[in-house]
Parts: structure tokens; C-alpha cells; sequence
């Protein structure tokens, strides 16, 4: 069945998006709504994200406290909740960046091999 | 889990902001609202999904798998209603029995008295060492009045400290006699106790004063109601006790019955003492153990800090009594506290409660084989959920939950059983408690400790016969199973037979420990019960009297008896009458050392003052010398001694003309030698015993009276010819048998639990026995039916059967032999002279047990003779 393949895209997705939302989140505290824009603007609409699942990443980032929420007043003067990134989420952004430097790194040494081996 | 719950309140806001955003978001791109807001909600996906997503990050996994396995496994439970019905009640039969022990014993041993914070008293008990003598009446533990008196002043722990004598014998006069219990207490008793009489007051510190002036009393609630139906105006009235006139100050709360198991139906001051036991000054005795001591410590004070405190007084005391060291046992005061009653207590409960534990552990052994079986039959469905990935740690924790759930059901069916049924059979028990047995009352309701035990027990249970068949079953050859051939392949499987077999073993081998043991007390009843003890116990009646406790002197009671002894004589049906200090078998004791002329060490003798006819109306013969002649009373220096003493302290020689030097240095010498007889212990003739002649001086006696005609007869005609003579003096004569009777008491209960724990683990064992026969014939029909097909006759099959089933029996028998050879000495005491070790019982038992064990398994073993070889491969 498909439910494995299923999961392990969701498994991939998550991991991504909790990095995307930590970033969008170091230019200051926004909505949920404001981030969803945030991303697909700032990836030129490229990453289209299924808002839905936006809000499940958000949860499972304050639950382990690297985002927290508080109430606020959003730019059209209703009352929102606003996202901000926490000191230890902070911390966590550089790990994760780091990591994803070095895995794209690596998949692009392998998707596009340099010199030595095509000549071969 | 607050912040949990805030942040799922706001999500449904949450989410609606977001869509509106989006829908505005929509409007501004130039779409028609309708248009903004499905594009919006397309663009967002499923609500409901992502909400329930949402909420699993914050759900807490481990709860909802338990609700999870608590579902399917009241679910699977009720899919096989006859097992589970057999397991909960296996285990609620267990458990029940547990929890009912637990419960008697918790009453007796563990709960504290029932007064107002009673975790604040302690009870003080010394414990001597070295060699100084003292005089004890009660418990060598306990204090003399001076004692009591130097820790009460000088104790720095206490807000107050009590003493008491514990058994006060008294005479209710008035209408009519009464025999009472009741307690001597220092006068701060009630305020220590903090149990402040319902009616009047306690006592005041002016009624201990002076000695033996004060005679006011506190009086029961049911003596209160029994005797005096309840007279509102008692107090401050006078009753008679022991012929003097005591005023009722005061009446106790109902339910209150003093700080010993024994109730108390009056409280008098400790410095009336002399009214009591006239002829002793206890309080003047700086060296007499009779008083407990009860202390109240303020909050804030430990043990360690009453122990140091306490220590310092008895170090002073000991220098006043060179050679001797005291320590205090101090303890949190329950109903038993002396060192001495603990000592026998709980041993006694400690066996007592292993018996009960084993049956426990064989109805859990067949619970866990029933379980193993299912799980075979359950190999399917566990090797399917394996196969499709769940973990090992996964079903394992739904088999254990499953049997905790069985053992939950069993452990709360088997408590509230218990709790109802000890409560009744304790009634039952108090009530029916052979004549001259102390009544005592035993607070069998349930308390924090037994609900705890019960429930520790319950869970315990679970984990122990649930563990193992699910570590055993979850571990499973996949692929024979699924194919279809595990059903029949099991004979194959080494250790799941082992573990049956080590099952079936371990039960049959307690069960065997509980059988021997009660099959050793019924052979030693059985010898109580034909024993001759040496003399002619029927046709005898009893009376006691304690004639210096109603006020009498030394002539005056001679007078009285001698009166008495002439009337009785005179009643139709009579005999002969014999007088004696102590009753054989009565529980009565006189012992002293003795100097024998040619030897260097004292020797211990127990001793009885008898009147002449002793001997010819108790019925043991005068085989050398002679009986005292009637003239012959204590002034008399002449004694008569046991044929075994006799052997003991002059062997070979002729023991008549030989003398005895006492204590006093008065000379005695030897006059006649008795046959032995089991004059003071049932069951064992006392090496050493001597008979003075004539009444004791302490107006303690016995009268025997010899009869032809009927007890009861005899019993009115001894009470009234006492009563003429003294109205006031209370008699209550007994059938001399019943002596004996309270001998056989303990061993006839102890024989009738274990019998019935024998019988009950009997027959869980041979359910144990037939389940496993009956499991593993079902198991083997195709080696069965092979073996048939290639020739074999079912006589074959059926001894090939009963072989593998009898194997782990006889190693059950013999390591149950082996275990109760190893403990039976603990019941020697109930055994009167039957060896712990006795061949009968030890080749009886074992033959009844394995003929059980053979019928168990020969009724499944049939089935197997029955296999149709064409029937069996064709399954296949």
C-alpha cells in the first residue's frame, strides 16, 4: 500500500517546512496567514504550501518551545495570533540551516558530478 | 497540559483568521467573494483533518494506546466468556483468601488502638538481660509501680504516660454474681488516651493518691447496658465489686473496651490494687513486672529521641540492681505489643499468611496455563499483527494488559467477598469458642492498609501469571504459524511444554506442602483425641475458686472449702471430691527450684499442691511408696514424685527416703512415686513433676468432683451448695473434659485451615493437571494418530500420555515433600507427640495427592485412545 510512501513524504515536507516557518519567522513575529505568504512569496511562488499543514508544523514547534505565541492586533486592526521566534528556536534555525546546507550540498555533488568523473 | 488546552481553544479561531485573510487576499486579486472564499478554503485543505492533526501533536501517546488495549481487551475477554469466567474466578479465590487473612491479622497485629490520634501513642516494654531476678505477674516485660512512676516524672517525650494492669478479676455482686475483666489504670489512663468517658468523668489525680482509699470506677458501655439496663442515673451510684463498695464515676463511650484485645468491662484506679489481689502489695514491690505503659508524645518527637530520653531513666534504674541491663522496646502501640506476644504472633502470622500466599500461587499457575493454552489457539492472530509490524514491546504490553484486567476483575470480586465473609466468619468464630477461651475482639473491617494490600496483591497477581505466557506467546515462529501448521506442530516446541510442565509442577508441589501439613495436624489431633493422658478425664466436673479475690483469709477459705467439699460430697451421684492448686491441662502452672541432696545444680520442678484423694479420683495409680494420708496437709514434709522424675534425679536408686531441699531450705522427702501423666502440656509428660500435700496458701484451688450420674446435674449441685454457703461467691463449673478440649482448640482450627487450603489447592492443582493433559492430547492428535496408523494400541497411547503428564507431578510431590520435611517442625507444637516427620502422614499424602493427580489426567488421557488415525491425518 501507499500509506508508508505517503508518510515518508510527509516525514520530508514537515522537516522542511518547520525549517521555512523558523526562517520566516527571524524577520519578526507574524500570523499564521502572513507566514503562509511569507513563503510562497519569498520563494517566488516556487514552494506552494498546503496551508493546512502549516498549522500542525506551528503546534509541534511550540511544543518544543522554539516559537511562541501571543495575541496581537493584525495590520487590518483585528486581533490575531501572533508567531515569534524564541531564543532556543534562534539556535535551532543555525543547526537546521546548517544541516540543510550540508544535505543539499551532498545531493548536488551527486546529481551533478564534477569534472573528474564524467571524464572518466 | 493548560497550555495544551489554550492553544486547541484558539485553533478553530486560528484557522477561520487564516481563511478570512486568504478570502480578502482573493477579493484584492478581483475574485467574487463566493469565488474568494471556496478558492480560499480549497487552498487551505480539509478543516476537520488538519484540527485533528493539530491535536495529535499535543496528544499524549501512551494514554491512548492503554485506552486502546483496555478496549480490545475487555473485547477479547468477552469473545471467550467461559475462560474468563474460570480466571476471574481462580483468581478472586485467591486473592479473596489473601485479602481475608490479611485482614484478621491487620486487626490483630497492625491496626493501632481505636482512640483519638492514636499514631502519637507508643507503647514501652523492657527487655532484661543479666542476672537478677524479679518477680513477674503478667509479662516479664512489663514495669512495677515504682517504674512506672520514676518514667513518668522524669521522661521529657511524653505529654503524658499510663500504666495499667491488664487483667483485673472482679466479682459483681448484687442480684445476682458476675464474674468480670476489667483494667487497674494509673489515673491519667483516659486523658493519655484521650478517650474521655461518654457519661460522668475518668479519673482524677486525687483517686490515685493514696493507696487502696479511692474505690470509684468507670464502667463499659455494654456492661453498662447488660447489667444495669442502661440506668441513666448509674453514675454516682455504688456497686459492689469483690465485696467492696465502688462508686461509678463514670461510664466509657460505646465501643470502647480498653487497649488490650481482651475487652475490659471496668476501669478502676491502679492504687486499688489490694482489692484485687489481696495477699501480694504489687505497689509497694519496686521489683514486679505487671504494668503496661502507654505514652502520648506530642507531634515532633521520634522514636530516636524517645529512645535516647527513656534510656537515660533505665540506666539509673539498672544500677539500683547490679548484674542487670535494661533495654526498652518501644513501639508505635497497637493491640499487641508486648516482645513476648509479638515473638509468637508473628512467626505464627508469617506462616500463616505463606500458606495463604501458595494457594494464591497455584490458582495464579492455572490461570497462566489456561492463558498459554488460549495462546496457542491465539497463535494466529498474534503472529498476524507481528507480521504486519507491530512490535514485540507492543503486544506484549496488550497481553499484560488483558491480564491485568483479569486480575483487576478477580482481585475486586475476591476483596469485596472478603470483606464481607471475614467480618461474618469472625462473628462466627468468637461466638463458638470452646468453653474457658479468653473472648477477644478482633476489628476485621477494612482499613487503608488492607485496601493497599489488596490492590498490591491484585496487581502483582496480574503481572505474575500474565508475564510469562506473553513473553512465551509473542515469541513465535511466523511462518510455520501462518502456513497454517502451528495449531498441531506444538509437541515439537521444547520450552512451551517445559514451562507448562514447571507450571504444573510448582503447583502440584505446594499443594502437596499444604496436604502433609494438614494431614500432619489431623494425625496429631487424632492422638489428642485417643491419647491417654495418664488419668481418667470422664466423668468429672470442674470448679475454680478464687477465694482471696472475694476477700477471704487463709482460715476462712480452708473453712469455706472444707464446708463445701462436705456438701458436695453429700449430693446424690457423687463419687469422691479431691482438691488440687492446679488442675491437670488447666493452663494453671506452679514451678520452683529445688536442691537435690549428691547434686551440685538446682533443678527446676514444676509442682501441685493435692489434697489426699487426689490421685484416686483423678485416676492415676501410686505405683511405689504411698498417697498422702488425710491428716497430711502443707505443714507436712513429705512429697510424691513422677516415675520419670524420680528416674531423672535418682537414677537406679530407690527414690523413697530421698529429699528435695526448697528455696526456703526447707527439707521434703519422698513418700510415694506416681505414674507419669500429661499433667501440664497435652501430649507430654512433664520430665519433672512433684505433688505437696494439702491447699496452696494463696485461697487459689480447684475442686474435682468424681460423678456417676450427669454433668449438668452435678454442675447445679456444686453451684448451689456454694451459694448456700456464700452468696456472693461466683462458680461456674465445668465438664473436666473441656480441659482438654482447649488443648485440641488450636491444633483443630489449624488442621481444619489447612485441610480446607489442602482441599481448595487440590482441586486447582488437578484443574491444573487436567487442563495441561487435556491441552497437550489435543495438541499431539496427529502424533497420535501416526502413532496409531503405524500400529500402536490406544493402551499404548493412553500410558504415553499419562507418562508425560505424571513426570512433572512426581517431581511436584517430591520437591513438596521435600519443602514441608524442611518447615512441618514449625507445627510441632500442635502435634502432642506426633513426629514432624511422621511416616504415615509423610507416605498417606503422597499416595492420595498422586492418585488425584492420575484420575485428573486419566480423563483427558482418554480422548487421546479415542483419536481416529484416518480422522487425525486427514485434518491435515
Amino acid at each position: 500500500m501507499s500509506t508508508r510512501d505517503q508518510d515518508e513524504r510527509i516525514e520530508l515536507l514537515q522537516g522542511t517546512l518547520d525549517l521555512l516557518i523558523l526562517r520566516t519567522l527571524q524577520l519578526g513575529p507574524m500570523h499564521g496567514h502572513a507566514i503562509a505568504k511569507a513563503i510562497e512569496f519569498r520563494s517566488d511562488d516556487v514552494l506552494q504550501v498546503e496551508q493546512g499543514s502549516l498549522y500542525p508544523a506551528l503546534h509541534r514547534l511550540i511544543k518544543r518551545s522554539w516559537i511562541s505565541a501571543e495575541e496581537g492586533t493584525s495590520e487590518n486592526n483585528r486581533r490575531a495570533k501572533f508567531y515569534r521566534l524564541t531564543a532556543k528556536g534562534r539556535k535551532q534555525l543555525a543547526v537546521e540551516t546548517n544541516k540543510w546546507d550540508a544535505l543539499a550540498g551532498a545531493i548536488a555533488r551527486i546529481l551533478r558530478p564534477s569534472g573528474q568523473e564524467g571524464e572518466s | 497540559m493548560r497550555l495544551r488546552k489554550r492553544m486547541l481553544n484558539d485553533l478553530e479561531q486560528d484557522i477561520r483568521d487564516h481563511i478570512e485573510h486568504e478570502t480578502q487576499d482573493n477579493i484584492d486579486r478581483g475574485m467574487s467573494p463566493e469565488q474568494a472564499r471556496y478558492a480560499a478554503l480549497r487552498k487551505f485543505g480539509n478543516v476537520t483533518r488538519i484540527q485533528e492533526q493539530t491535536r495529535e501533536v499535543w496528544s499524549v501517546l501512551w494514554l491512548e494506546q492503554l485506552l486502546q488495549d483496555v478496549r480490545f481487551g475487555v473485547r477479547t475477554l468477552f469473545r471467550s466468556p467461559g475462560l474468563t469466567i474460570a480466571a476471574v474466578l481462580a483468581i478472586a479465590l485467591g486473592i479473596g483468601i489473601n485479602v481475608g487473612v490479611f485482614s484478621v491479622l491487620n486487626g490483630a497485629a497492625l491496626r493501632l488502638l481505636p482512640v483519638p490520634n492514636a499514631k502519637q501513642l507508643v507503647s514501652v516494654n523492657q527487655i532484661f538481660r543479666g542476672n537478677s531476678p524479679r518477680n513477674v505477674h503478667g509479662e516479664g516485660s512489663m514495669f512495677s509501680y515504682a517504674e512506672y512512676l520514676d518514667y513518668r516524672d522524669h521522661a521529657h517525650v511524653f505529654s503524658g504516660l499510663a500504666a495499667y494492669e491488664p487483667f483485673a478479676e472482679a466479682t459483681l455482686s448484687g442480684n445476682s454474681i458476675q464474674q468480670l475483666l476489667g483494667t487497674l489504670v494509673s489515673c491519667n489512663y483516659f486523658d493519655v488516651l484521650n478517650e474521655h468517658p461518654a457519661q460522668g468523668r475518668g479519673f482524677l489525680d486525687s483517686d490515685c493518691a493514696a493507696s487502696g482509699e479511692n474505690s470509684v470506677v468507670v464502667i463499659s458501655d455494654s456492661l453498662w447496658k447488660s447489667r444495669f439496663a442502661a440506668d441513666p442515673a448509674l453514675v454516682g451510684k455504688s456497686i459492689t465489686l469483690n465485696r467492696t463498695a465502688y462508686t461509678v464515676v463514670g461510664i466509657a463511650s460505646p465501643g470502647f473496651t480498653g487497649t488490650e484485645p481482651i475487652p475490659g468491662e471496668f476501669w478502676a484506679p491502679v492504687t486499688m490494687d489490694k482489692a484485687f489481689e489481696s495477699g501480694r502489695d504489687r505497689l509497694a514491690d519496686d521489683n514486679m513486672s505487671w504494668l503496661s505503659l502507654l505514652g502520648r508524645t506530642p507531634p515532633g518527637i521520634s522514636m530516636d529521641q524517645i529512645r535516647a530520653d527513656l534510656a537515660v531513666i533505665a540506666a539509673r534504674i539498672d544500677k539500683l540492681h547490679p548484674g542487670r541491663t535494661t533495654s526498652l522496646s518501644i513501639r508505635t502501640a497497637t493491640f499487641f505489643n508486648s516482645p513476648d506476644e509479638r515473638s509468637f504472633l508473628i512467626p505464627v502470622a508469617s506462616v500463616i499468611l505463606a500458606a495463604f500466599a501458595l494457594v494464591l500461587l497455584i490458582a495464579c499457575a492455572n490461570v497462566a496455563n489456561l492463558l498459554l493454552a488460549r495462546a496457542s489457539v491465539r497463535g494466529r492472530e498474534i503472529a498476524l499483527r507481528l507480521s504486519i509490524g507491530a512490535s514485540r514491546g507492543r503486544l506484549v504490553r496488550q497481553l499484560l494488559t488483558e491480564s491485568l484486567l483479569l486480575s483487576l476483575a478477580g482481585g475486586i470480586l475476591g476483596s469485596l467477598i472478603a470483606f464481607w465473609s471475614t467480618v461474618k466468619i469472625t462473628q462466627f468464630v468468637t461466638a463458638h469458642l470452646p468453653h474457658g477461651f479468653p473472648t477477644f475482639t478482633v476489628n476485621v473491617a477494612p482499613n487503608m492498609p488492607v485496601l493497599f494490600y489488596a490492590l498490591l496483591l491484585t496487581l502483582v497477581t496480574g503481572f505474575a501469571f500474565g508475564l510469562v505466557p506473553a513473553l512465551q506467546s509473542s515469541r513465535l515462529d511466523l511462518n510455520s504459524i501462518l502456513k497454517g501448521e502451528g495449531s498441531h506442530s506444538g509437541s515439537g516446541k521444547r520450552s512451551g511444554r517445559l514451562l507448562l510442565n514447571t507450571l504444573v509442577g510448582s503447583q502440584v508441589a505446594v499443594c502437596m506442602v499444604l496436604l502433609l501439613a494438614a494431614g500432619l495436624l489431623l494425625r496429631g489431633l487424632y492422638y489428642a483425641q485417643t491419647v491417654n493422658p495418664g488419668f481418667d478425664e470422664k466423668n468429672m466436673a470442674q470448679a475454680f475458686f478464687d477465694l482471696s479475690s472475694q476477700g477471704y483469709d487463709e482460715a476462712h477459705a480452708t473453712a469455706f472449702v472444707q464446708r463445701l467439699r462436705e456438701r458436695i460430697q453429700a449430693l446424690p451421684g457423687v463419687v469422691a471430691v479431691a482438691q488440687a492448686e492446679c488442675a491437670p491441662l488447666s493452663h494453671d502452672f506452679s514451678a520452683g527450684t529445688f536442691a537435690v541432696s549428691g547434686r551440685p545444680d538446682k533443678v527446676s520442678v514444676e509442682y501441685n499442691h493435692v489434697s489426699s484423694e487426689f490421685f484416686s479420683v483423678v485416676g492415676i495409680p501410686i505405683v511405689r511408696g504411698r498417697s498422702f494420708a488425710p491428716g497430711e496437709t502443707r505443714d507436712f514434709p513429705g512429697i510424691i514424685v513422677t516415675e520419670s522424675t524420680a528416674q531423672q534425679l535418682w537414677p537406679n536408686q530407690d527414690p523413697l527416703g530421698k529429699t528435695l531441699r526448697e528455696d526456703s531450705g526447707r527439707q521434703d522427702f519422698v513418700v510415694g512415686v506416681a505414674k507419669d501423666a500429661q499433667i501440664s502440656h497435652l501430649g507430654e509428660r512433664t520430665t519433672t513433676y512433684l505433688y505437696f500435700p494439702g491447699p496452696s496458701d494463696d485461697g487459689r484451688t480447684y475442686l474435682l468432683v468424681r460423678y456417676a450420674t450427669t454433668f449438668t446435674a452435678i454442675a447445679d449441685g456444686i453451684r448451689k451448695a456454694s451459694q448456700s454457703i456464700d452468696h456472693d461467691i461466683s462458680v461456674d463449673p465445668i465438664p473436666f473434659e473441656d480441659n482438654l478440649e482447649i488443648w485440641r482448640a488450636p491444633s483443630r482450627v489449624a488442621a481444619a485451615l489447612a485441610g480446607a487450603l489442602g482441599a481448595l489447592a487440590l482441586l486447582l492443582a488437578s484443574i491444573g493437571v487436567y487442563g495441561m493433559v487435556s491441552y497437550s492430547v489435543s495438541r499431539c492428535v496427529r502424533e497420535i494418530g501416526i502413532r496409531m496408523a503405524l500400529g500402536a494400541n490406544s493402551g499404548n497411547v493412553v500410558r504415553l500420555v499419562l507418562w508425560q503428564a505424571m513426570r512433572p507431578v512426581l517431581i511436584g510431590v517430591l520437591a513438596g515433600i521435600a519443602l514441608c520435611a524442611g518447615v512441618s517442625q514449625v507445627l510441632s507444637s500442635m502435634l502432642f507427640g506426633v513426629s514432624a516427620h511422621d511416616p504415615i502422614a509423610f507416605i498417606a499424602v503422597p499416595i492420595f495427592l498422586l492418585s488425584i493427580a492420575l484420575i485428573a489426567s486419566y480423563i483427558p488421557a482418554r480422548r487421546a485412545m479415542q483419536v481416529d488415525p484416518i480422522v487425525a491425518l486427514r485434518c491435515e
